[in-house]
């Protein structure tokens, strides 16, 4: 740990200093985009294959950059982009999203020949779009990470041309996103109009302590930004986009946009709350406890009638959302803490599940029907183990790191004394279990479809491989010594909470 | 050296399985049954010293090991055991080689997995018993259900996919209320010492509300219940039995039933004794415990296929278990714990044995057999013999556990036990058609006639088990004396509780028992 | 002679070698069946070995002088908290009676098995049943408490059921077999129950301790004492055959014909009548369960005797002749005369084992001929036998004097014992239940009368008369074995002298007083009775001097019974001697009242009608409706419930925009609304 650098504002510096991770990734953006272009010329032909490999370098490298934001202190707490533990561990969270991203994009892209250049280049972008979203203390800030990252994502979606789907997806996915992105903006305008900021820990001192001094704008604005978040996280009713947007873009980006992308949004959803309106407490969180119980129920009950896994894994993240949201209603130390612990599961073992669907889909993603996986366990054990494996980790079980965040944001619910809302979770992810069983008994019970055996061998490629190994080992780890996550998780949440504002904050 | 076996011995039985499992994975599909086989003995070989080594005289957990696992919220892997857990933990071990050695034939296809999944089962299991934190506890309560779940799923038979998912929701469905219930007890136990804590013994201390008690009593109780199974719970039950191939059904009758009878007595009654001893709850849980004798032994008679007979029989034997229990007497729950006992031995050797005539005939259906005693004499005579330990005849183990429970139940709810004990008439009325639709009769159908009696392999799988039940039915005093204690323990805590209110106790009353007794 | 302290010699043994028997045969059974000469040698010698322990025993016991019962510990059987339980086994005058009973008579059995059973395959597991039967027996009454009492309670039934269906092959068997286990339980649950409230009102189960207990503990005529009394006399019922239990006897007459005399006969069924004996405390202090017992006694021997006057197949006539002579022994207990009844069940051991090893006889001679010529005819049916006196001399003479002794004739055994019954229950015509009780002297009086006649017809249709077998088959007919007749021989002696032991004061004037009397035996079991005589003889009063009706003492009715017996049994053979009888295929069916007494008043079916099917159609109610219907129904529902919710959510996700759209407006309006309004 280098010593600490104090920020002062005054220096240019210093303003590069803060937004370092942010920089050092969009200059690599610009880099891969550059060489990517120079080395095809006006040809047109698939980018070289080490592209991957420099991007790879890119993503390293901002994580560097992130790590130096740990040893910068500011003076006040508010400045338009925080520096502390939350945001850095989240960067974190998207880089290694955008890591795994390229790993196992890699090989599969080519094969779908789509352009890796642009792709890379996109993603990264709205990697940095995301850091700016979940790392910024000023809603208009916000609205911009906002935008970074939706904008290259509508892109990413529909990246596959050639592919109806895709291009419905995106379209839906882009006008509906706009359409919420408009309710957030107006959210934002409401707000500065109830408190004549757009600064979080000013909006915070201005609603007051016990809200008292909120007025009907800052609620209004309030339940407006819960609108734009909540379609971003997907959450129910806000959700409809997200089936087809995930079943129309290529999988590796499904998996991107379940994680990352929604990561983001919820890091920037809990931060504004936390920070800005623990005064209102009472007034968000029995909203967000509906907004939970909604979206847990209808995203299981849906995914049950799913045949199609890339849809059902679709309703899955819904459903997740919904466990996400309810560690936010407990709005506790712990609550964030298991918010923070369960994301970085969360990002693992989609993107693991993702990818898989990706290989087992094959060329132009044709086998998505849940017959496709019959008996698929027994021809390719290593997709079957690492499938059971996230499998089970969704559901929640034991020695599982789905378990232990699970657990975590059950406890922080309890903790919080919302009993209910925990057996609802519980409840819910019941129902869940039965179709994650179902994929599991496709693959080990079924005997092989004719289907599947068909046209050939399930490729996956080394650095997909690489990618589930690295995945499956930290779903397993954090499934049985998660302590040291834990510790981690717990430290960057507690930056993101004044313990001295009562609303929020420990029951400790 | 007995410093270092105590300190070690119970860390080596829950993960020794895990190390079978990967040993066997290594190891290739010709070989893999013998390695699970040596592996199995092993674990039984370990386990015996525990037998001499556990002190009958101390109430305390011994064998106790403790190592810090997750401490931002206190969790420790803390094993240990009392005599209740170390009898039905050598109950487990004993049936492990046997069960194994009895699968040789049964299990065809994939055996290595096969295998795997055994092994892993039974970590899972003797983690139940061992557990000393309720984090562990509820991580190995759920961990059972996927290997279980494979057996079940990839052996089994006709329906079997849609046994194994019945089975799979039902058990997980009441877990995850206790797992609800268990965060209640964490955080109620970290508000009043601010320390966190998911240890047995500091949650145990916790003074409750009978409010609390009332529902927390109930997040448990379902998911013990569901295990048990207490009608009227039991569905899953008979379909899982059935479907699941022979191995399958022996570890599921034999010792996973008992995980829920364990957790009676290890949870519902030193943790929510008022809510326990409730007059309400004691009636509510004698009439289901009522139900599943009569109920489930009238169900029983009728069934065409024998193992769903059978699995319909461990519902009226875990009556007698949850009436010994709920008695709330000490010859009452010693009597329920030998009963438990006695259906591991007598059960799993029916299932054994109804497997073996499974691989000889490819069928379950009683009408297809008859007259086999004619070729199979030895096969009869330790079917019979099962048979009639099932049915409680005194000199065998089922008859020392009926009797007591009930002579136990007697002392508190006298009618209930009067009723209970008409479960000896129907334990009749479904055994014996079947035993003699079975091997009496004409021995007419052809494909019958050339059966084979019992390999050498299957006799040393049976045969430890008939030796164990008539042992039992003689000298239960060695299990008797190392439960005793522990029993006793859970009756002074329920007792102190409770001391104000005594449930009224009905017809008949007995002159008060000295407390000691209860 | 000189009383001197008593230690009783291997005692644990006498139980002991049949066991070890069992085990010796029931290898051979497995290992070597065809060594039939390992079982014939082991077989009966571990049963004599056992009955001479027990000689010797006794005469240690005579010689005695015994302060309560001697009673060996062996080991801690179950134990929680103060519910102990020892196997332990009890000496003491009753017990050790019985024990002579069973290895005395049980070895007979086993000698003439020899010879009845060699030709049979499963020779060897005939005997390892046989000696298991009598390890349980000796169990049951050398037993120190209830629940050791109980193991061979159960374990005897288990043997008679393996026995019943020997032949298992045959379904008919094999239903007995388990019919008469089924049956008998309905009776161990009630002894279990009994033995239940025993132990929660005296905490103990031991004899000793209850029965010392009990006169203190439990009011006289209490409702616990009579519950706890009912309940044990519906085992009572169950064991010992009587109504409404009585069902499963005649069956079991499906068991090889020594089973027949050893178990059905003998033994096994005499366990409920030593089980009221043993607890004889207990009865007397309930007057109500007393009258029950003797007017269920007095009803069975009736009913019984009623279906046996028409019976055709010989083991069945002599199957419901137990059950009548078991209702006497009941009868007995039930009056209070326990020396009596016990008296009775010594006595029946004797002729009714000589009468079923006869028959035994006869059936075999009778099988071998058929056999000969391959005559599908019923071996068992007396239409087919007639003039069998020829042939078998010595079993035709035995099976006489078995006839006079069951008959109640002076001087044989039956008579002494059965009079006293009969006598007792006039005499006990006394306290509240006069009534009853005169009811049950004239029953039994009746019933003897019915037993002269169905023995006399047995005796005749079989052995007299010209013979009906064939004339082939006639060639073939000899009298049995030495290894078969040796033992009738026995049982004869037995069945005259057997009685003397125990003649009444009351015949000492009169021209009885041949055989000089002694009450030996009930002196002998004084020790035992002792205190429930007291209790009666306190609670009920002096027993009366002069029968309830027509007045006349013990040696005038005693007089009239025999006589009248004698009168019939005269009349009977004169008038059936005559009448010429068809072989059962051209014979008739019955008609009339003769058939329903044939069909033996149709009980089987009225129970059949009445519980067996219900209980099975409700079973089926029970799995189909119930259990697969409502419960398993009601959990897939919900999951069947939850999928339909999924789907009709999906069908909200119709793929056009514009739903989407208006989705998330109306997400807005609920959140604004519901913002607004808070």
């Amino acid at each position: 740990m280098m010593q600490g650098i104090t920020i002062d504002y005054s220096s240019g510096v210093h303003f590069t200093l803060v937004l370092l991770p942010e920089l050092v990734l969009s200059v690599c953006a610009m880099l891969v985009l550059l060489v990517d272009v120079f080395q095809k010329g006006s040809r047109s032909e698939p980018s070289a294959s080490w592209i991957g490999w420099l991007t790879l370098g890119g993503i390293v490298l901002a994580g560097v950059a992130n790590w130096l934001l740990l040893g910068m202190h500011e003076p006040a707490t508010t400045g338009m982009m925080a520096i502390d533990a939350f945001r850095v561990y989240s960067n974190y969270l998207f880089l290694l999203a955008a890591a795994l991203f390229v790993l196992i994009a890699d090989r599969y892209i080519t094969q779908e020949n789509i352009r890796l250049g642009e792709l890379y280049v996109l993603m990264m972008l709205a990697t940095v779009g995301m850091m700016i979203f979940a790392g910024s203390r000023d809603l208009m800030v916000i609205f911009i990470g906002l935008e970074m990252t939706s904008v290259p994502v509508y892109v990413l979606t529909g990246v596959n041309r050639r592919d109806r789907r895709a291009a419905e997806g995106a379209l839906k996915y882009f006008l509906l996103g706009a359409f919420s992105s408009a309710f957030f903006l107006f959210g934002v305008a409401l707000i500065y109009g109830g408190t004549g900021s757009t600064n979080l820990p000013q909006i915070a001192a201005a609603v007051g302590v016990e809200g008292t001094g909120a007025n009907m704008f800052s609620l209004v604005g309030m339940a407006m930004l819960v609108v734009g978040f909540g379609f971003k996280i997907a959450a129910v009713p806000f959700h409809m986009w997200t089936p087809d947007a995930y079943e129309g873009a290529p999988s590796p980006i499904t998996g991107f946009m379940a994680a990352a992308v929604k990561a983001a949004a919820f890091a920037a959803f809990i931060r504004v709350f936390l920070t800005a309106f623990p005064g209102l407490y009472e007034d968000w969180s029995s909203l967000i406890f509906w907004l939970a119980v909604l979206t847990m129920v209808a995203a299981n009950l849906i995914a049950l009638v799913e045949n199609n896994v890339k849809r059902m894994l679709a309703y899955s993240s819904i459903a997740h959302a919904g466990y996400l949201l309810v560690a936010l209603s407990a709005a506790s130390n712990a609550g964030a803490a298991a918010f923070l612990f369960y994301l970085v599961v969360y990002t693992l073992m989609t993107l693991g599940a993702f990818a898989l669907v990706a290989s087992v889909g094959r060329k132009g993603e044709e086998h998505l029907d849940i017959e496709a996986y019959s008996g698929i366990a027994w021809q390719r054990p290593f997709i079957g183990v690492v499938m059971t494996i996230f499998l089970l980790s969704l559901a929640g079980f034991p020695f599982t790191g789905g378990f232990i965040g699970k657990f975590y944001i059950l406890g922080a619910a309890v903790e919080r004394g919302l009993v209910t809302l925990a057996v609802v979770l519980v409840l819910s992810s019941l129902v869940s279990y039965w179709y994650y069983l179902r994929v599991a008994w496709y693959m080990w019970f079924r005997d092989p479809s004719p289907a599947a055996t068909r046209d050939g061998v399930i490729e996956v490629p080394a650095p997909m491989r690489v990618a589930l190994v690295i995945a499956v080992i930290g779903v397993v780890l954090l499934g049985i010594l998660p302590g040291r996550m834990l510790d981690i998780s717990q430290k960057s949440a507690a930056t993101l909470i004044a313990p001295e504002t009562p609303g929020v904050g420990m029951t400790r | 050296m007995n410093g270092l076996y105590s300190a070690w011995i119970l860390n080596l039985l829950i993960f020794l399985p895990v190390i079978g499992m990967f040993a066997v994975l290594l190891s290739n599909e010709q070989k893999a049954k013998y390695v699970a086989l040596a592996f199995g003995i092993l674990e039984f070989a370990i386990s015996i010293p525990l037998w001499a080594l556990f002190r009958q005289q101390d109430a305390a957990f011994q064998f106790t090991a403790s190592l810090p696992w997750i401490e931002p919220w206190g969790i420790f892997y803390r094993v240990g055991v009392d005599g209740i857990a170390v009898v039905l933990l050598l109950l487990t071990t004993f049936l492990m080689p046997l069960t194994i050695l009895g699968s040789f034939n049964y299990i065809q296809k994939k055996q290595r997995v096969f295998y795997a999944m055994l092994l892993l089962l039974h970590t899972g299991i003797i983690g139940v018993f061992c557990a000393l934190d309720l984090f562990m506890f509820f991580m190995f309560w759920e961990i059972m259900l996927v290997p279980m779940y494979f057996i079940i799923g990839v052996w089994g038979g006709e329906r079997r996919i849609y046994a194994a998912i019945k089975f799979f929701l039902y058990t997980a469905a009441g877990s995850l209320l206790m797992l609800v219930g268990i965060l209640y007890l964490y955080f109620r136990h970290r508000e009043l010492t601010g320390i966190p804590s998911f240890a047995y013994t500091d949650l145990l201390a916790l003074p409750l509300t009978f409010r609390e008690q009332f529902f927390l009593f109930g997040s448990f109780a379902l998911a013990f219940a569901i295990k048990v199974p207490v009608f009227p719970f039991h569905t899953w039950l008979p379909d899982a039995h059935v479907e699941s191939p022979t191995p399958g059904s022996v570890v599921l009758a034999a010792v996973m039933l008992k995980l829920g009878a364990f957790g009676f007595l290890r949870f519902l009654l030193p943790y929510f004794p008022e809510a326990a001893t409730h007059p309400t709850i004691a009636t509510l849980a004698m009439v289901l415990g009522l139900c599943g004798i009569i109920y489930a032994a009238w169900v029983a008679a009728v069934q065409p296929d024998a193992k769903k007979l059978i699995a319909y029989t461990s519902v009226a034997h875990m009556g007698f278990v949850v009436l010994g229990i709920f008695a709330l007497t000490m010859s009452g729950i010693q009597g329920a714990i030998i009963v438990m006992l006695s259906h591991g031995l007598s059960t799993g050797a029916m299932f054994l044995l109804l497997g073996m005539l499974y691989e000889r005939r490819h069928t379950r259906r009683i009408e297809d057999f008859g007259g086999l005693a004619a070729v199979a004499p030895m096969f009869c005579a330790v079917f019979v013999l099962t048979a009639f330990a099932s049915i409680g005849l005194p000199g065998t183990s089922g008859f020392v556990g009926e009797f007591m429970a009930l002579i136990g139940t007697f002392q508190t709810h006298p009618i209930a036990a009067t009723l209970g004990a008409t479960g000896v008439i129907f334990a009749a009325y479904y055994m014996l058609p079947m035993v003699q639709k079975i091997w009496f009769n004409k021995l007419d159908r052809p494909e019958n006639q050339k059966l084979t009696d019992l390999t050498p392999r299957e006799l040393t799988v049976l045969v430890p088990l008939v030796i164990m039940m008539i042992f039992m039915g003689f000298f239960p005093k060695p299990f008797l004396d190392r439960t005793e204690v522990s029993v006793r323990q859970v009756l002074d805590r329920v007792e102190e509780r409770r001391a104000a209110s005594r449930p009224d106790i009905g017809l008949l009353t007995p002159p008060a028992v000295e407390a000691g007794e209860r | 002679m000189q009383p001197e302290a008593f230690e009783p010699t291997l005692l644990g043994l006498i139980a002991l070698l049949p066991l070890i028997g069992f085990v010796i045969n029931a290898i051979t059974a497995y290992a070597a069946p065809e060594r039939k000469i390992i079982p014939t040698i082991v077989g009966p010698a571990v049963v004599g070995v056992a009955f001479v322990i027990a000689v010797i025993n006794f005469l240690g016991l005579r010689s005695a002088e015994l302060h309560g019962p001697i009673i060996q510990t062996y080991w801690t059987w179950m134990a929680a908290g103060s519910f102990q339980i020892a196997a332990a086994f009890q000496l003491d005058q009753l017990s050790m009676l019985m024990t002579l009973i069973i290895t005395g008579v049980g070895f007979l059995i086993h000698i003439f098995s020899i010879g009845y059973m060699i030709a049979d395959k499963g020779y060897a597991r005939y005997f390892s049943y046989l000696n298991l039967f009598v390890f349980f027996m000796l169990v049951l009454v050398l037993g120190a408490n209830f629940p050791v009492l109980f193991v061979g309670w159960e374990g005897v039934g288990l043997c008679s059921y393996l026995l019943i269906g020997f032949w298992f092959q045959d379904r008919e068997k094999a239903d007995a077999g388990k019919k008469a286990f089924i049956v008998n339980r309905i009776g161990d649950f009630g002894l279990l129950v009994a033995m239940f409230m025993i132990f929660s009102n005296l905490g103990t189960l031991d004899f000793a301790e209850v029965f010392a207990a009990a006169p203190s503990a439990f009011a006289y005529g209490g409702a616990v004492v009579t519950a706890i009394t009912l309940f044990m006399f519906l085992g009572a019922t169950g064991k010992s055959a009587q109504i409404p239990l009585y069902i499963w006897l005649p069956d079991a007459m499906a068991g090889p014909t020594p089973v027949s005399a050893l178990i059905h006969a003998a033994t096994m069924v005499t366990a409920g009548v030593y089980l009221v004996a043993r607890s004889s405390v207990l009865f007397a202090l309930s007057p109500v369960t007393m009258t029950v017992v003797a007017v269920i006694g007095a009803a069975t021997a009736l009913f019984a005797a009623t279906i046996a006057l028409v019976q055709t197949d010989i083991k069945k006539v002599l199957a419901y002749s137990t059950v009548s002579q078991l209702g006497y022994m009941f009868i007995g207990v039930g009056v209070g005369a326990y020396a009596a009844g016990v008296f009775h069940l010594m006595t029946h051991a004797f002729f009714k084992a000589l009468l079923f090893m006869g028959s035994g006889a006869v059936i075999h001679a009778m099988h071998e001929a058929f056999h000969h010529t391959h005559k599908h005819w019923d071996a068992q049916d007396m239409r087919n036998m007639g003039g069998l006196k020829k042939y078998m001399p010595i079993t035709w003479v035995t099976m006489w004097i078995a006839t006079l002794a069951i008959a109640g004739v002076w001087p044989f055994a039956g008579f002494f014992s059965k009079d006293e019954i009969i006598w007792q229950a006039a005499a006990r015509a006394v306290g509240p239940f006069t009534g009853w009780f005169t009811l049950v002297w004239v029953v039994s009086l009746v019933a003897a009368l019915l037993t002269a006649y169905y023995m006399t017809r047995m005796m005749i249709l079989t052995f007299h008369g010209e013979n009906r077998t064939g004339e082939k088959e006639r060639q073939h007919l000899h009298e049995v074995s030495p290894v078969m007749w040796l033992p009738l021989v026995v049982l004869a002696v037995l069945s005259i002298i057997g009685g003397w032991i125990n003649v009444p004061h009351a015949l000492a004037g009169t021209w009885m007083a041949i055989i000089p009397h002694s009450e030996w035996l009930h002196e002998w079991l004084h020790p035992i009775t002792a205190m429930a005589d007291e209790i009666l003889a306190t609670q009920v009063g002096p027993l009366a001097e002069q029968a309830p009706l027509f007045g006349g003492g013990e040696a005038v009715w005693g007089t009239v019974s025999c006589v009248l017996a004698l009168a019939i049994i005269l009349a009977t053979s004169n008038v059936l001697s005559k009448k010429s009888v068809k072989v059962a295929s051209e014979s008739p069916e019955p008609t009339g009242f003769r058939r329903v007494l044939y069909n033996k008043w149709y009980i089987d079916e009225i129970y059949d009608a009445i519980i067996v099917r219900p209980v099975l159609f409700l079973s089926r109610v029970f799995w189909r409706v119930i259990d697969q219907g409502i419960i398993d129904g009601a959990v897939n529902a919900t999951g069947y419930l939850s999928r339909g919710f999924g789907w009709v959510g999906s069908r909200l996700q119709t793929g056009h925009l514009n739903t989407y759209a208006f989705a998330v407006v109306l997400g807005v309006l609920l959140i604004l609304g519901f913002v607004v309004i808070r």
